[in-house]
């Protein structure tokens, strides 16, 4: 036979798996499922819980013991501000607890008789400020506007006393050293567009690794000795074909789905998207290429397409932790970041977060890139040694 | 007593199923206790200590060294770049090697001396909400610990005591309490929300598991046949393994939690034993009801697992449930979960009595009850569904 018929049929055969596995995607409603509803919904779903981004108005109580003309400037200043919300006034500070107990404020703030008294005789004046710390961004609410009023009242007081001449010299009087407060690449601070981008790449890991290995325990259960790989197609001769011809039918579902969930869902509701789209063409190919590999060596691990779910799914959520999006990749400990290195997720989210948020180019993700092909790589290779395995062992079976 | 001898041997059929199955091994013991570790080595700082933060000094003064020491200094930050001029630094907060640089311009030492109010600026990304709020938390501190400075030296040259130039700079303090988590450490109330959440996610995806399999393997009249066809027994039964199984897990988790690390709580004993028993109950009568509403293996276990992946968002624990759109706040009342976390704020961490969130306990004792609106659909799936692949 020669070489190039030999190419040829190999082709033949790479494409005729490639569209028998399509057909199996869309027959199987569990595979279609995880492939094509889960990156379409459930991105619009996580986009929606965190569409408002920030914390506004958290209710809060007051104890006012101190009746004063400053107390209640204080209160009136907080209740002024966007983060917190004087919801209620309390008589004592069992009465308040009741409050917090029944879910109905999230903090206090306790002004003590002597405060005004104190202030005015030119000691410090204390404020208690108690916060319910079930929830860090209400905590945080809280805490940062009774710190943010206190220091502008204070100053307000210094201002009065100085006996400054002109606006400027107040100004000076205030703050000696101005500071200029600049936040960076997600300048409201918000929630949804700082953890969508990476759930958003773990949605394509995950659908991708979730869809093959549900398609292989289909596979297996549809074959009579629960094998991977059919012995009674002749197109399915070879592990090398089979790998290529699976990975062009889930690659092809994977481009389309990153597509979307790169470009499509961040414009629909408005999330950061600095990214060039060559930037991003650069990092999804070796990503989506590496969740493939990926999912295709997990596939091959799993006797029964149920397991694969209780797999995938139960560590989606170490998997959003391990990319350092909601704890510093600095503080992750080394054994977990050496962890973190197995899966393509970590670099994807990294690298993609940099790109669609804060607008790197190639050079600024390189190291990330260079990871992912690697990895694209080394679970090519592994793929490809698990199905040799496979193809062995269907062949043992089918000559039983 | 016909009944407690058939949910006794039901039982034991159960465990026989539990002891051969790795599986449920693996995710009712193996899986949660790595999780309980994963979780509580990962965040074992409580708060990121020493995020790398870069510096741009142009004014190379004593001022702008000292003030770049007393960054270092601080618990979150650790300055670990300096960088000539803002676009290096801004490369390198693309490239992910700092959260955040302070910039200080040429004569900012000069004007500060003569009363110029120089102004220095910091920049930090919020990509990690967790690593920016604590770079700014440490730079902010820096930008009033300079302004501070300069005050102390006038008013001390005036001859004001140490008090009274306390009171000078500072006129109004805030106390915080900040109560149950005095150092607002992260372990206490990620993992405590994490952990469970996860369990859950077993919980429901075993318990459909357990009878979809009975389907698939085609041994569900054999186990109903062992009930006299009675479902209820036979539920019953088959699920008090699963609940001891789980509940054996979720003690071993609260006494290394709340025994072995200390987390806070203000509640007894007796409101974490609640509250676990809610928990089991709640999270296994959701997946048998998920089976019965879509009596086939696969479909009930995506349904559960899409649906328990989703409650670890809709509980509420990061982005609270009153700053959600209205439609989602009524949606959060469908996920287990979103009353588990309900109660332990309440209960456990805080210490209130479990009558201000009856609401939520009603909740997941309705949970528990589901499974009785698809009784009759599950028996029937036993009796004469065929497993389809």
């Amino acid at each position: 036979m020669s070489i190039f018929r030999k190419y040829k049929e190999h082709l033949t055969d790479v494409l005729y798996i490639w569209r028998e596995e399509l057909k199996q995607v869309i027959k199987d409603e569990g595979v279609l499922m995880f492939l094509v509803i889960v990156p379409l919904g459930y991105p619009l779903l996580y986009s929606w819980i965190y569409n408002n981004e920030s914390l506004h108005e958290t209710p809060v109580v007051v104890v006012d013991q101190s009746h004063s003309a400053l107390s209640r400037q204080f209160i009136n200043d907080c209740d002024a501000s966007s983060d917190v919300h004087i919801a209620y006034y309390a008589e004592d500070l069992d009465e308040a607890r009741s409050l917090v107990s029944r879910q109905l404020v999230r903090g206090i703030y306790f002004i003590p008789s002597d405060f005004a008294t104190r202030v005015s005789r030119g000691e410090q004046g204390t404020i208690s400020v108690y916060c319910d710390m079930s929830l860090m961004l209400a905590y945080k609410a809280v805490y940062q506007t009774a710190m943010v009023e206190a220091g502008r009242l204070g100053a307000g007081l210094n201002i009065k006393k100085s006996g400054n001449y002109t606006k400027r010299e107040d100004a000076i009087t205030a703050q000696p050293l101005a500071v200029d407060d600049v936040t960076m690449f997600n300048p409201s601070g918000g929630y949804g567009s700082c953890v969508l981008p990476a759930v958003l790449m773990l949605i394509l890991q995950q659908a991708i690794a979730l869809g093959i290995g549900m398609a292989a325990g289909t596979a297996r259960e549809r074959n009579r000795n629960g094998q991977l790989i059919p012995t009674d197609d002749p197109h399915y001769r070879g592990a090398y074909r089979i790998v290529w011809g699976k990975a062009l039918c889930y690659g092809m579902i994977g481009a389309v789905a990153a597509a979307y969930l790169s470009m499509a869902v961040p414009c629909m509701f408005s999330f950061p998207q600095l990214a060039n789209g060559w930037t991003l063409l650069a990092m999804l190919l070796p990503y989506t290429m590496a969740s493939v590999f990926f999912g295709m060596t997990v596939s091959c691990l799993v006797r029964y397409r149920e397991n694969v779910m209780l797999l995938m799914v139960f560590v989606s959520v170490p998997l959003l932790f391990l990319t350092g999006v909601s704890w510093p990749q600095s503080s992750i400990p080394g054994a977990w970041q050496g962890v973190s290195w197995i899966f393509p997720s970590t670099f994807g989210v990294r690298a993609f977060i940099r790109i669609n948020s804060m607008g790197a180019t190639v050079s600024q993700i390189l190291p990330e890139i260079r990871i992912l092909w690697i990895q694209a790589a080394i679970y090519l290779g592994m793929a490809c040694l698990v199905y040799r395995h496979q193809f062995r062992l269907a062949r043992k079976y089918a000559i039983k | 007593m016909k009944y407690i001898s058939q949910i006794g041997n039901i039982a034991l059929r159960e465990l026989g199923i539990l002891a051969k199955n790795r599986i449920y091994g693996f995710c009712m013991i193996v899986f949660p206790l790595l999780l309980v570790l994963f979780f509580t080595t990962m965040l074992d700082e409580g708060l990121p200590q020493d995020l790398p933060i870069g510096v741009v000094d142009q004014d190379n003064s004593a001022t702008s060294r000292g003030l770049i020491r007393n960054l270092d200094a601080m618990q979150n930050s650790r300055v670990v770049y300096h960088f000539a001029n803002i676009t290096e630094a801004r490369n390198a907060m693309q490239e992910g090697k700092v959260y955040g640089y302070l910039y200080i311009p040429e004569g900012t030492a000069s004007k500060l001396l003569s009363g110029r109010q120089p102004k220095i600026s910091y920049y930090y990304t919020m990509t990690c909400m967790t690593a920016g709020s604590m770079a700014s938390k440490d730079l902010k501190t820096i930008g009033s610990l300079g302004s501070a400075a300069v005050g102390q030296a006038t008013l001390s040259a005036k001859g004001a005591t140490p008090g009274q130039i306390k009171a000078a700079l500072q006129p109004i303090t805030i106390d915080a309490h900040m109560i149950a988590n005095p150092q607002g450490s992260y372990n206490y109330s990620l993992t405590t929300v994490f952990v469970p959440g996860i369990l859950m996610l077993f919980m429901a995806l075993l318990s459909a598991y357990a009878v979809g399999t009975e389907m698939k393997f085609d041994t569900g009249k054999e186990w109903l046949r062992m009930a006299d066809n009675n479902i209820v027994v036979a539920i019953l039964g088959k699920y008090l393994v699963h609940a001891l199984v789980f509940l054996l897990v979720i003690f071993i988790y609260q006494y290394y939690i709340f025994g072995v690390l200390h987390f806070p709580r203000l509640g007894g004993v007796w409101s974490i034993v609640r509250l676990s028993l809610l928990q089991v109950a709640g999270g296994l009568g959701f997946g048998i009801f998920s089976f019965g509403l879509m009596p086939s293996l696969r479909m009930s276990m995506s349904i559960s697992s899409l649906w328990s992946v989703l409650s670890i968002s809709m509980c509420g624990s990061a982005f609270p449930v009153p700053g959600m759109d209205a439609p989602l706040q009524a949606m959060s009342w469908l996920f287990p979960l979103r009353h588990y976390w309900m109660i332990y704020q309440a209960t456990v961490l805080n210490g209130f009595p479990v009558i201000d969130v009856w609401f939520h306990l009603v909740a997941l004792v309705a949970f528990t009850l589901l499974p009785w609106f698809v009784l009759r659909k599950v028996k029937n799936a036993m009796l004469n569904y065929v497993y389809i692949p």
